[in-house]
């Protein structure tokens, strides 16, 4: 089986973290992170580590990991796909856009392709709701305005390990379009 | 002192109290889930809201602003708040369902909101009759639902430990049972996973909820969600009678409710005692159940030639006078126990001295570890202080095998006191005595003796017992025996099918009723079979002898032990003086 464990140097950065707050509770969330950026997910016996490293219930660690989608609680694929279906999202057709991935790379929200490549996963608000549909690329970039043609292309690039650029939307007061009109 | 008004009538409180809490301890009404008495306050479910409001104050003259009429101006907070969170401040003014409408209206739309998962299977679930969500719905919900949609759904039937079983569909995520394993059992087992309308609470991956208090969630679980995996599917609430008593697996002795139908114990819960146990007990003490259904001793038993046999009362007396008769007083070994009442265990030493035997004994069951300094304790006997009381001479576990080997005694009379069970001596070295078992349940013990007779058990008889602390509290008739009847005996309490049941219908029946008597009743009756002035016609007058002859016991009254939910007979004297 395999064995998670942090580092001298991880510990040592955990101890820092701790010290920051009067209790070790607020270092659950900074410490799952490192523990999912270490080991790309937080199993539970990842989250059996660090609730150890923090001498702080399972349980406690275990209700912190389930609350957050951003938890990957199993092993994902390399890139996940967390789309949004929220209120507003849901309302510019995030279902629509959530079949469409799911048809296209056949598999269904919650699921991994074969090959390792790709998870989906429906999620709740990221907070970009002015730019919906959206979607986020495991836990990382936001890819706006979702359309079919530009999930099409962001695939295929993510094929080719190469990630969308980061695209800045200007406040809608700011937009010359919305000026013009 | 300072006051509050609620829906326009005045009362006053002291000291820091938060308002759900002294609504209720005003006799009021207000709905709530999450909030209990004894866990933090998360203020979560929203059901306890009210309108609150405080006098204004006019900071420069230091009083309270009046309006044209005179009447104090008050400065409502905006929205509705929490009743359990909020602090109770002098002059607040609260508006309950009672006056307000805007509260009417935020607990009908809470429950409606709360109730939009729920799967509303009341005709099935364990909770009905006694469920806060089914009563508050009732009194305050909604008529009916505006959500049209498939509800969400969730896990059902997770056995999350050994003795609990979720239903994560009817949980209303109040919290409480977590709070419970984090605050009170501090076993911290419990945690909400998921969020949203998918959050539900249980254990860590690969771990259990063998938390040995974990069926006191189920008590505090305001749904059916959580439920006893012994208890489930038995009885529905309103069948049953529920009767006060005490835990009897330990010597804490845990108030406890016991909840009878047809004269079968069917589940026990904790009873509010802030003295011993606050709103818990253990696991464990749920379990005596089976010590009051099963394996009883029904009618004496005799032992002839190795065979156990069923005999009269009259020959069982008889058989046992006749053997007193010929033995010398000291020849007797008394042995009364920790498991028996304060009166039966009097009573056995009194009647004993009447023989001229005037020293009884008893072998406390006391196994170090054990306990846990909360409501396990080391003691394994409800009652052991009790024959300290009683001035019984404590033998060592060891030393009652010398004392019956060393030849001293012929008889030995032992009140239910397991002691071959226990492996205090072996049935060998019992062989040469003749041994008179009063005893509940069938046991090494009674498979041996010369004679048994079956006594009640802490719920067919009223008898005190006095736990490791030196509370004594009293039990009271739960179950009949032969002998008694809840239709007469103004004490037993009456159920639904008690009440209305009667011995043509197919849920009321003779069958589990008991023939044994109160140890105490026995040695009057043994007394008359061997002349001797010796009378008690009422467990009253036994308590009330005690009170009167024994130190310990001094002021000790039923009446008292009800009202005070047990009394301390360790600092009382101390208390006295501080009143003094
Ligand atoms: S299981 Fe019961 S006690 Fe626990 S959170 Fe749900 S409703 Fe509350
Ligand atoms: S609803 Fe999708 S980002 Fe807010
Ligand atoms: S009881 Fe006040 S919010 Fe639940």
């Amino acid at each position: 089986m395999e064995k998670f464990e942090f580092t001298k140097e991880e510990l040592a950065v955990i101890d820092e973290i701790i010290a920051k707050y009067p209790n070790p509770q607020p270092a659950v969330m900074p410490v799952l992170w490192m523990a999912q950026d270490k080991f790309g997910h937080v199993e539970p016996d990842v989250q059996k580590l660090v609730a150890n490293t923090l001498g702080l219930p399972e349980s406690h660690v275990h209700g912190v990991a389930t609350f957050y989608t951003q938890y990957y609680k199993e092993r994902k694929g390399k890139y996940v796909l967390d789309v949004c279906t929220s209120f507003s999202c849901q309302a510019c057709g995030a279902y629509d856009t959530l079949h469409y991935i799911e048809d296209k790379l056949g598999i269904k929200a919650g699921d991994t392709t074969e090959d390792g490549m790709f998870s989906i996963q429906s999620v709740e608000c990221l907070g970009a709701c002015g730019y919906a549909p959206m979607m986020q690329i495991t836990n990382d970039i936001y890819v706006n305005h979702l359309t079919k043609e530009k999930i099409d292309t962001v695939i295929e690039d993510l094929k080719k390990d190469k990630l969308p650029e980061f695209e800045p939307i200007p406040l809608v007061q700011n937009r010359e379009i919305a000026q013009e009109k | 002192m300072a006051e509050i008004f609620i829906d326009n009538n005045r009362y006053e409180f002291e000291g820091p109290t938060k308002v759900l809490q002294f609504i209720l301890d005003q006799g009021l009404e207000l709905p709530f889930f999450c909030y209990h008495p004894s866990l933090s306050i998360p203020a979560n479910c929203r059901q306890c809201y009210v309108e609150a409001g405080q006098p204004v104050m006019n900071r420069e003259t230091g009083k309270y602003e009046v309006d044209e009429e005179g009447n104090r101006v008050i400065r409502f907070f905006p929205k509705l708040m929490t009743a359990c969170s909020l602090d109770a401040t002098d002059g607040m003014v609260i508006k309950t369902h009672v006056t307000s409408e805007l509260v009417r209206r935020g607990q009908k739309d809470v429950l409606e909101f709360i109730l939009i998962n729920h799967p509303l299977d009341c005709p099935i679930c364990d909770q009905a009759g006694e469920c806060p969500l089914q009563i508050q719905t009732y009194k305050y919900g909604p008529e009916g639902s505006r959500f049209e949609h498939k509800k969400v759904h969730k896990p059902k039937r997770i056995q999350l430990g050994p003795r609990v079983v979720l239903d994560a569909e009817r949980c209303i995520n109040c919290t409480r049972c977590v709070r419970f394993t984090e605050e009170v059992s501090k076993s911290n087992q419990l945690t909400i996973v998921q969020r949203g309308d998918k959050n539900y609470p249980v254990t860590a991956p690969g771990t259990e909820f063998d938390d040995p208090y974990s069926i006191n969630t189920v008590d505090i679980c305001p749904v059916g969600a959580l439920t006893s995996s012994d208890f489930r599917f038995k009885a529905r609430v309103w069948e049953m009678s529920s009767t006060p008593s005490l835990d009897i697996t330990n010597g804490k002795g845990c108030s406890v409710d016991v909840w009878t139908r047809d004269n079968l114990v069917m589940r026990i819960t904790p009873r509010h005692n802030p003295h011993i146990n606050d709103y818990w007990m253990p696991d464990a003490g749920r379990e005596a159940y089976k010590i009051y259904n099963e394996n009883r001793i029904s009618r004496p038993d005799l032992n002839i030639d190795g065979d156990k046999v069923k005999s009269s009362w009259n020959n069982a007396l008889l058989t046992i006078a006749e053997n007193l008769d010929t033995v010398k007083p000291s020849e007797i070994l008394v042995l009364g126990s920790g498991y028996g009442s304060v009166e039966d265990n009097y009573v056995l030493g009194k009647f004993f001295s009447v023989l001229g035997q005037e020293q009884a004994h008893f072998v406390p069951n006391i196994l170090a570890g054990t306990g846990d300094n909360f409501l396990i304790s080391d003691d394994q006997a409800p009652n052991t202080n009790g024959c300290r009381f009683l001035g019984f001479n404590e033998l060592k576990p060891d030393s009652i095998n010398k004392e019956i080997t060393s030849g001293k005694y012929k008889t030995i009379i032992v009140l239910q006191e397991d002691i071959v069970g226990r492996n205090l001596i072996t049935t060998q070295d019992l062989s040469n005595v003749f041994m008179v078992y009063l005893g509940t349940n069938n046991n090494d013990t009674s498979r041996f003796a010369n004679v048994t007779i079956p006594v009640t058990t802490a719920i067919e008889h009223v008898g005190s017992y006095v736990n490791v602390d030196g509370r004594v509290q009293r039990s009271m008739p739960a179950k009949e025996t032969v002998y008694t009847d809840r239709r007469i005996n103004l004490e037993m309490s009456m159920g639904r099918l008690d009440h209305f049941g009667t011995r043509f219908d197919n849920w009321v029946s003779d069958k589990n009723k008991v023939d044994c008597i109160p140890a105490w009743e026995f040695f009057v009756r043994l007394a008359h079979e061997m002349n001797k002035e010796f009378q008690y016609n009422d467990v009253r007058e036994i308590i009330s002898e005690i009170s009167l002859t024994n130190k310990h016991f001094s002021g000790v009254s039923y009446e008292r032990m009800d009202n005070e939910l047990g009394i301390d007979l360790v600092n009382k004297q101390k208390e006295e003086l501080n009143l003094a």
